[in-house]
């Protein structure tokens, strides 16, 4: 997974901007959200993610392995990364 | 585990701004909860070599105390520092500016988006060339006909077919091009054709919106704004062919007019700073208030005066008085500190 050419991302107080500089459209995430777009800029892939929040935090892995996945898609689906 | 977007619990990404150019710019989080703008527009220099009836800016020769190529390049560095995402350079016309190519390498070298608002008169297939090096976001040429005598009535010196054969060049070059529309008495009733010519060239979108009753516009108000029938067969003209160039081409409009815009930023300034020429820096196009000065001070100083600015009494009061009396917004120019 890689951040589409013209996504920019920005850690703020209140969580994460995502900012499409082509569309000219604005996202905002919270602090897992913010791990995640993190981890997708170093890198890693889903499998690794899913694993290093899975670590981090306490919680039914499947659960949490599925809301990482809905939350990529959505990234996917707003053109902010790429598979 | 909840992902929450904004204040509310969504287990969603969410895209918080309403639909349309500036809203998504600046939309988002209140603005004062930004450590840094989000977008920067900057107004590269005041010389051009047109002398359009709606120039916001009232470009047309050099003011004497433009920020140097050493104050320019410093606000670049500073804008890398403050890690903000995505810049737009302007002029007057920005490619008579000396030092254009160097502030724009050193914001593309810190891999910040940006895109360029020019006439296109001086782009010859060397410079869409040296444009293309610099991978920018895109490249947006103002053509405000379909015909040579629609776009130069409006744009006095100007000359259509540079414009156009910029659009060529820049799409033959792979930048992303863009059109902006000024719809006006004169031409507005050639939109549909521009947005057909645009497309012919390969452009990647065509934007446009109400003319803005700010600075030589705002003085040309009388000759220039189309009456509200002509808006109502500009916006359907603008819907149908929405819908015709869907998934071929971006065609953007922005339906409000600047006092809308106005009353909408009362209530929800944006992320986004204005910096005109002489590194002063605007609070927003329509009001002539300035919130620092990049020659004497630092981005990160402006920022915060800015976030004051929106709440000062003096500010609120003239806006105000502009939504009242929107003749006022022909002072947009006229730089007044606070």
């Amino acid at each position: 997974m890689n951040f589409t050419e013209h996504t920019k991302i920005r850690k703020e107080k209140f969580g994460t901007v995502v900012f499409d500089t082509l569309t000219e459209k604005i996202f905002i995430t919270d602090q897992i959200g913010g791990e995640i777009l993190h981890l997708i800029r170093q890198g890693k892939g889903l499998t690794e993610i899913v694993n290093v929040l899975g670590d981090s935090y306490d919680g039914d892995k499947q659960l949490i392995e599925k809301d990482i996945c809905e939350f990529v898609n959505q990234l996917k689906s707003n053109n902010i990364v790429s598979a | 585990m909840d992902i929450v977007a904004e204040r509310k619990k969504s287990s969603s990404l969410i895209e918080p701004a309403i639909e349309g150019q500036l809203q998504a710019i600046s939309g988002g989080s209140n603005f004062d909860d930004y450590n840094s703008p989000l977008f920067v527009a900057w107004q590269l220099n005041s010389a051009c070599n047109l002398g359009c009836l709606h120039c916001c800016e009232e470009a047309g020769h050099s003011m004497p105390d433009e920020m140097t190529r050493e104050e320019a390049l410093d606000f670049c560095k500073q804008i890398a520092e403050l890690d903000i995402p995505y810049v737009a350079i302007s002029g007057g016309e920005p490619l008579l500016c000396p030092h254009i190519f160097d502030v724009c390498e050193a914001i593309r070298n810190n891999g910040i988006s940006l895109k360029i608002e020019t006439n296109g008169e001086l782009i010859d297939e060397q410079t869409a060339c040296q444009l293309a090096k610099l991978k920018l976001r895109s490249v947006q040429i103002s053509l405000d006909g379909a015909t040579p005598e629609t776009h130069e009535k409006l744009r006095l010196r100007g000359d259509w077919t540079k414009a156009i054969a910029a659009c060529k060049y820049l799409a033959g070059y792979g930048v992303n091009t863009e059109v902006v529309f000024v719809p006006t008495k004169f031409n507005i009733h050639q939109i549909g054709d521009v947005i057909d010519t645009a497309y012919s060239m390969g452009i990647y979108g065509v934007y446009t919106g109400k003319i803005m009753q700010i600075g030589r516009a705002a003085k040309n108000w009388d000759i220039l704004c189309p009456s509200d029938e002509e808006y109502e067969r500009f916006f359907d003209v603008l819907r149908e062919k929405t819908t015709a160039y869907k998934g071929k081409m971006k065609v953007y409009y922005y339906p409000y007019d600047v006092i809308e815009e106005l009353k909408y930023r009362l209530e929800c300034p944006s992320a986004s700073l204005l910096v005109v020429p002489n590194g002063k820096v605007k609070l927003i196009g329509p009001l002539p208030f300035i919130c620092g000065d990049l020659k004497k001070q630092k981005l990160s100083e402006i920022w915060k005066n800015y976030k004051k600015a929106w709440r000062n009494p003096q500010v609120i009061e003239f806006a105000k008085k502009v939504i009242a009396d929107p003749k006022l917004l022909a002072e947009s120019n006229n730089q007044k500190e606070i």
